[in-house]
């Protein structure tokens, strides 16, 4: 019975002149459409270069937030981890709520996001508000020359227990 | 905190111009009562209340410095701090929900003109004051809130209008006569009856138009940056509802599947709607239910909403009260739980991070039930027992897009009433795949 | 013969309004028949059914408000450019530059006014139960416009290009980042994959194709502009066609049929 009604369908779209002929006019508005949609999606962007250094280990503090990478969407924050000891990271600035960007608070001790009151620890993770997870942190190294580098390129997700991996920090 | 304990003179002569404003109104009002009502009692109480409006008007024109008490400010502020300072989101949703449903049990007393018109002197009234509170002031003088104080007085104006006329037209329909609208059935040609009336309107707005834009200019901030976002960030005033939302849920809910379903919900009223009473008249008795719910929508969770985000919400998207300086600095523990803590953390069992999907589905079984409970089983559930005559007559389709529509709707308050009892974060949370309810 | 009476009675009048003036019965008819305008009206309605305290005049506001952001808004379009470099300094320029320099204020109070003569117009329409039939799909046609009028807006509220515009703007379209399977924070998106390979991913979700980039920058500001000057009012101006020819042909602004 369904292999009937299946082949009675077939012949609705491919079984006469007409059928085929509005076949091939639905097939080709639905290709243009999408075609469509495909131009709005640009192939070039101009965006800056997703590496950058940032200076030396010993130029950071610890127990610090680094506040000038900002605008590149970056703080280096630089603590003491129980387990891991001296190490410094790179959190990126988006609130992983709906993407403002939070200001750190130094007197609470936290990431305040004006928008919609998320709060965030200083080693990114969410503790009040609306945020749904913690805050990323981008691949960070020591280049050749001995300063740190920072690559936006890859990010490391706490809850896909990404943060272990040693590309997302570096031990001082 | 942080308030004058003199105004400014140009404060000063605001507010003047204010009070004569209202006190002119009143005099207008007075002199209908008189003549065109008849009613000299009326009359007379009106002129009274003109002057007394006409006496704070030449106070301030003079240079008078009456200011709301701080101990009042003080206590407004408290009040609305209690609770964790969560109580000000409480006071304000449970109130105006409960002047809703006050207001439509006893519509015929509201609507009467002369009470519908102390209301509106006691908010005015109650405006004059609270202006002369330089946080207030700030506030509500912001160039793009002034909407907003449009939008509450026309949405209060249009609500009295045609719920004046419900009322009459009820009392006609109980008595066997038309309503007033069916009363005039002759025809008139358009040319000149409504071509006029649509010029005049046109004119009327294009005047109120050129004064608005010549008295306040248009915002503008400084240009654009990323690095730094202003505190509080704010969508524009009409998706500060929507804003709201995202207080209790997550973007795909608040921002995605919620606003869809207010589409939907919208075009899909017609034909949800198998009432065929109450078409082309206002009336309430005929239409209780339809309009109840579409009241609830739009002036509960939409226009309440609206000007709490834009009045009650400040630095950090932290509640403020009406009085209360934006201090950026206020902190508020909002250490929210989710359910799955609730229900795991006594039993003894910790789930690790990064799991695989069966963890996450045993670890989020409560919510998930829940929720599939919620919209899969309630509604079976209602067409067996309380809204049976509803589904007889509306039909398997009608009746479950009816019940589920309703159940987004339902869906907000449910979740605010969750999170002030419970600290309830999310039903479900799924972060690894962006799942959160 | 007075100057009136000559200018009435000259062929270059008489070939515009081919008809006397609407003093009697039958031309106050034959005007609203023969001007295209004014043939969007029946030639007689029901009196309570134009009465104010009835129709309240929203949806003829609102038309009128559109009308009114046409004009002004082709006005700024003059000394508007969406770019990085110009769209700030060029609104800066319209405030304390130009001359009627209040064309941006009309502008922008006269799209707030458009909100709330909308809502209002719904709210009018609901009330008095005329979405019922046969008017069910006239009042569709209302829904879309009313969402294509907050789309208006919304995204007129970034081409000023200062803080309050970008931010409301990054918070908002990033909601799209949020929709189930397509957006890449939204949920689900992550199970769509083939091997290894992401098929959602910042570079290709609804926010992506929403802002032309995978920030608001200068190609969204571009995006916005088009959308926001011809590809909205475009859609707009064909829904309302629509919505006009469905008052008059389900019943007309004083009740059904």
């Amino acid at each position: 019975m369904a292999d009937k009604s299946r082949r009675g369908f077939l012949r609705t779209i491919f079984g006469t002149w007409f059928g085929i002929a509005w076949t091939a006019l639905t097939a080709s508005a639905a290709g243009m459409t999408l075609g469509t949609i495909r131009f709005l999606y640009p192939n070039a962007l101009s965006e800056p270069p997703s590496k950058f250094k940032v200076g030396f280990p010993s130029d950071f503090e610890t127990g610090q937030v680094d506040n000038r990478f900002k605008d590149q969407n970056a703080w280096i924050v630089r603590i003491r981890d129980p387990q891991l000891g001296d190490i410094i990271y790179a959190l990126s600035t988006t609130c992983t709520h709906l993407g403002c960007t939070p200001n750190w608070l130094e007197g609470e001790q936290k990431f305040k996001c004006p928008c919609h009151g998320s709060g965030f620890k200083i080693t990114g993770v969410n503790f009040e508000g609306p945020a749904p997870r913690p805050l990323e942190r981008w691949a960070i190294r020591i280049a050749e020359d001995g300063q740190l580098e920072v690559d936006k390129s890859k990010k490391f997700q706490k809850e896909l227990g990404q943060w272990d991996d040693p590309e997302s920090y570096v031990k001082v | 905190m942080h308030t004058a304990t003199q105004l400014a003179h140009s404060v000063q002569i605001g507010l003047g111009v204010f009070y004569l404003f209202v006190a002119l109104m009143n005099v207008g009002f007075a002199l209908y009562q008189c003549y065109a009502a008849n009613n000299r009692r009326q009359g007379i109480v009106w002129s009274l209340v003109a002057g007394v409006f006409l006496v704070h008007s030449l106070a301030y024109f003079a240079g008078a410095n009456w200011i709301i008490s701080a101990g009042f400010r003080d206590f407004t502020t408290q009040v609305m701090g209690y609770y964790g300072g969560q109580l000000g989101p409480i006071l304000y949703t449970t109130v105006s929900i409960i002047l809703f449903v006050l207001f439509l049990r006893y519509r015929k007393f509201f609507t009467e003109p002369v009470v519908a018109w102390s209301i509106l002197n006691l908010g005015l009234l109650a405006a004059g004051w609270s202006l002369t509170d330089d946080n207030f002031r700030k506030i509500i003088t912001k160039e793009d809130n002034v909407p907003i104080v449009m939008l509450i007085f026309s949405v209060g104006f249009f609500t009295w209008l045609p719920f004046r006329r419900a009322v009459l037209n009820d009392e006609r329909m109980a008595n066997g006569e038309p309503p007033m609208e069916k009363e005039e059935e002759e025809k008139v040609l358009v040319w000149p009856d409504l071509v006029y009336t649509e010029m005049i309107a046109m004119i009327v707005c294009t005047f109120v138009l050129v004064i608005w834009s010549v008295l306040l200019k248009a915002p503008l901030e400084q240009p654009a940056t990323t690095a730094k976002a202003p505190n509080p960030s704010k969508a524009p005033w009409y998706f500060l509802g929507l804003q709201e939302m995202l207080v209790y849920y997550d973007p795909w809910m608040a921002g995605v599947v919620l606003p869809t379903m207010i589409i939907i919900g919208l075009i899909a009223i017609p034909y949800i709607d198998f009432n065929q009473k109450g078409n082309g008249y206002y009336t309430f008795v005929e239409r209780k239910f339809a309009i109840t719910t579409f009241l609830f929508g739009f002036i509960v969770l939409w226009c309440t909403l609206i000007v709490l985000g834009t009045f009650l919400r400040g630095p950090n998207w932290n509640f403020f009260g009406p009085f209360e300086y934006w201090d950026p600095h206020k902190v508020l523990p909002l250490n929210n739980v989710n359910l799955s803590d609730y229900f795991w953390l006594p039993l003894g069992v910790t789930f690790p991070e990064g799991q695989g999907i069966g963890g996450i589905l045993v670890r989020e079984a409560p919510g998930i039930i829940l929720v599939l409970l919620y919209f899969a089983a309630l509604p079976p559930l209602l067409a067996k027992t309380i809204m049976r005559p509803f589904f007889i007559k509306m039909g398997f389709v009608r009746f479950f897009l009816l019940i589920n529509l309703f159940q987004f709707m339902a869906a907000l308050p449910i979740k605010m009433v969750l999170r002030w009892a419970f600290n309830l974060k999310y039903i479900i949370y799924i972060p690894e795949y962006f799942f959160n309810i | 013969m007075s100057v009136g009476d000559f200018i009435r009675n000259s062929q270059v009048w008489k070939s515009i309004f081919r008809h006397p003036a609407p003093r009697d019965r039958r031309n106050r008819v034959v005007v609203m028949l023969t001007n295209v305008f004014l043939h969007l009206h029946p030639v007689s309605v029901r009196k309570s059914g134009i009465a104010l305290s009835y129709t309240w005049c929203m949806g003829g506001l609102t038309f009128f408000l559109f009308l009114v952001e046409t004009v002004t808004g082709v006005l700024l379009m003059f000394y508007y450019r969406p770019t990085l470099e110009h769209a700030y300094n060029d609104i800066l320029a319209l405030r304390d530059v130009a001359t009627l320099g209040v064309l941006r204020e009309l502008h922008r109070w006269g799209a707030h006014a458009m909100v709330i003569t909308i809502w209002l117009h719904m709210y009018r329409v609901f009330l008095t139960g005329s979405y019922k039939p046969p008017r069910e799909f006239n009042w569709g046609v209302g829904v879309i416009l009313l969402v294509l009028t907050l789309l208006l807006s919304f995204t007129g509220y970034l081409l000023p290009w200062d803080q309050l515009a970008i931010w409301a703007i990054t918070v908002g379209s990033n909601m799209a980042r949020a929709t189930p399977l397509l957006g890449y924070e939204g949920p689900g998106a992550k199970l769509l994959k083939i091997g290894d390979v992401e098929l959602i991913h910042s570079g290709s979700d609804a926010r992506f194709l929403l802002l032309g980039a995978r920030f608001v920058g200068g190609e969204t500001l571009l995006r916005f502009y088009v959308l926001h000057c011809v590809a909205i009012p475009l859609a707009v101006a064909m829904l309302i066609a629509v919505h006009f020819w469905r008052v008059r042909k389900d019943g007309g602004i004083s009740g059904a049929l």
